[in-house]
């Protein structure tokens, strides 16, 4: 009979006061939760730059947004003199002078041939690109506005010395960009040593959109065509560039629906 | 009792059902604040690859609305209707998030950006960050005013890259040495060893001759010698193992032959003439297992008499401008009070990205520049009209910059 001593008028108005603020106090958290949700940045913070080709464009993509089925325009540049064609249907296409301009999508992995590599005749190079983001850009500034990868002739003759050279394109936060004039021909880089990882320098210093790796091995013969190697030959999409004409203007490249490698006779 | 007990029951129950309501509300609310937002169905927002999420804007394939443009900017009350300029604009933002978006796409200059500018005594100004555009004035009853500018945004997305370059050790193979080979020499000579013990040779004391046998003993009988090797009249040709002694084959005792005779006399009991040496030999084998917002502030006045306004206007020629292009500024102010103001100056702090091209700032008033570094190693530009600016009346400040 204790709850006779207590006097209800001291005790219950306090306790449902204290409840009423509770509950405010989780309805304010939870509008604060909501606009932090609207905030959120696409930091990559379980990410890192080792990851295997397509590992982080992959978890991108669960992040949700307009990402999925969008081919963002990427330019892709080379030494002058140099070719490079993209991966379509178990083979490499007609290798092309650079810039070339591709609609790639977002989460795949694309396997580029370069050759005619300047004071490298004859030996090629097997880079990779990957876009884990794309841009918002107004209506028809999207291929003006392309993601620029560079396969400079630097880091070409380093990955035909065998070293692997991985670079992570990222948009620059204007608020925290050089104030420099920067070569439109040319893209500020930074370099980063082994024990660093780029893609935590690159959530750094503004926005990663795309990593592209240099320095993978050759394939072998029977590889070259090989859909592993490949990566699946994603579809992309050909971009004209101004000035240039093309017989496959805006034409969309799909893989076929078998794999070559699938139609392989089995071994014994 | 069992009436106090129930309502004692109740009570005490009261306040753990706020409590389990609070604790419900809660987890419903953690379980649910960080999920994606969801949104209906519909088929038109299907994207090419099936992905039914967004609409279609959101991919690009829709032309950017005009913003703002029916949605003049000033403080409320102050608008007036007119015509805007064309802003850039993503085709998308997410919901509850203002275009342009995302920010990082584009160059902003203009407005008051974080702490808001103030203006000292002395005209010195404070609080002028990187992107802050402002007009300060003074008025007739001696206050010293400040006005933001609109915002401008230029898409210039910039890009840069950090390069890692790694190389392959998987040739190289370290291996460590197993051991040190160190000859020691002496440490020191020889010592010689004496002999402990030595060995004399004796000659011997006397001579040993040999004693020669002094009879000849025979057995003869029937008058012939009988000299019988082999016992034939048994059934083998030899004698047995037991039977090779002298005293067995020629009858003759010797005394070195005493214990194996004894040997064989004890045995004689159980040897047979079936018996003989034995060899087991065993034959078992061995095994042997180990990887931009360009806009234009226009302010309707419905003043009172003594109302101070002044409009200031930035807007530029690109909406769009990749590294290296020439961007125009122009910003327009009027006095759209009704009281003259004066000491007008505009004080634009460009973005880090711009760069000003110097002499490149005319005013239509009689004005004088003044440029200094800014905090984001771009330039300060600061415009002070000379002549007061009576009601009605305005000017309008044009430089050019280059994006960086």
């Amino acid at each position: 009979m204790a709850f006779k001593l207590r006097c209800t008028d001291t005790k219950e108005l306090p306790s449902r006061s204290r409840v009423a603020g509770n509950l405010a106090m989780v309805a304010l958290l939870s509008l604060a939760a909501g606009r932090l949700l609207a905030q959120e940045s696409g930091v990559h913070y379980l990410h890192q730059g080792v990851m295997p080709p397509g590992a982080i464009g992959s978890r991108q993509l669960q992040r949700g947004g307009p990402l999925p089925g969008f081919f963002q325009p990427v330019e892709i540049r080379a030494p002058a003199g140099a070719l490079v064609s993209l991966a379509t249907a178990g083979r490499f296409d007609q290798p092309q002078p650079a810039p070339l301009c591709a609609g790639l999508l977002i989460g795949q992995v694309y396997r580029l041939r370069v050759v005619n590599i300047p004071l490298n005749a004859g030996r090629e190079v097997f880079p990779t690109i990957e876009v884990i983001d794309r841009l918002y850009a107004p209506p028809d500034q999207q291929r003006r506005f392309a993601i620029p990868v560079e396969l400079a002739q630097p880091d070409l003759q380093m990955a035909l010395d065998g070293k692997f050279v991985t670079r992570v394109i990222y948009l620059e936060d204007p608020r925290s960009a050089l104030p420099v004039r920067e070569d439109p021909k040319m893209q500020n880089w930074f370099d980063v040593g082994p024990r660093r990882d780029p893609l935590a320098v690159a959530d750094s210093l503004g926005r990663p959109v795309a990593i592209l790796r240099l320095g993978a091995r050759l394939p072998l013969p029977d590889e070259a065509a090989d859909m592993d190697f490949l990566f699946g030959c994603p579809p992309w999409t050909r971009i004209p560039v101004p000035g240039a004409t093309q017989a496959n203007t805006g034409k969309m490249s799909m893989p076929p629906a078998a794999a070559p490698s699938a139609q392989k006779e089995p071994q014994a | 009792m069992t009436l106090a007990s129930a309502a004692e029951s109740a009570e005490a129950s009261r306040p753990n059902l706020w409590r389990m309501a609070l604790i419900a509300l809660c987890a419903l609310i953690l379980c649910s604040c960080r999920g994606p937002v969801q949104q209906a169905f519909d088929p038109s927002t299907v994207a090419a690859d099936g992905y039914p999420s967004l609409p279609p804007a959101a991919y690009g394939s829709q032309p950017a609305v005009a913003l703002a443009a029916d949605r003049p900017i000033g403080p409320s009350g102050t608008q007036q209707p007119a015509p805007l300029p064309y802003m850039a604009g993503g085709p998308w933002a997410p919901p509850g998030i203002s275009q342009p978006w995302p920010k990082d796409e584009y160059l902003q200059d203009g407005g008051d950006r974080e702490l808001p500018v103030a203006v000292g005594n002395q005209w010195q100004v404070e609080g002028l960050e990187p992107e802050d555009c402002v007009a300060h004035f003074d008025t007739l009853d001696g206050r010293t005013l400040i006005e933001p500018s609109n915002r401008v945004y230029v898409y210039s997305p910039r890009f840069g890259a950090v390069r890692q370059v790694v190389s392959l050790v998987s040739n190289d193979k370290f291996s460590r040495a197993a051991g040190v080979y160190l000859p020691t020499g002496p440490v020191g000579p020889t010592s010689t060893q004496p002999v402990a013990s030595s060995t004399q040779n004796i000659l011997a004391d006397r001579q040993v001759g040999a004693k020669l046998a002094g009879i000849f003993r025979s057995r003869q009988g029937d008058g012939a010698m009988s000299t019988t090797d082999k016992a034939r009249e048994f059934e083998q040709d030899s004698f047995l193992p037991y039977e090779n002694v002298k005293l067995i084959r020629e009858g003759i005792l010797d005394e070195a032959e005493m214990a194996r005779l004894t040997r064989g006399a004890t045995a004689a009991l159980a040897w047979t003439a079936r018996q003989a040496a034995q060899v087991i030999l065993d034959e078992t084998a061995a095994m042997a297992d180990v990887s931009d917002q360009g806009l234009q502030s226009v302010f309707t006045v419905k003043a009172p008499p003594g109302e101070v306004k002044l409009r200031v206007i930035k807007v530029a020629d690109k909406q769009f401008a990749e590294p290296g292009e020439e961007v125009a500024f122009t910003i327009r102010f009027d006095n759209v009070g009704n009281q003259l103001i004066g000491n007008v100056t505009i004080i634009d702090n460009l973005t880090t990205r711009l760069e000003y091209i110097a002499d490149s700032a005319r005013c239509s008033l009689d004005a004088r520049f003044f440029t200094e570094p800014s905090q984001g190693d771009s330039v300060v530009i600061r415009c002070e009209i000379a002549d007061p600016v009576a009601p009605g009346a305005g000017g309008v400040i044009r430089f050019r910059c280059v994006v960086r």
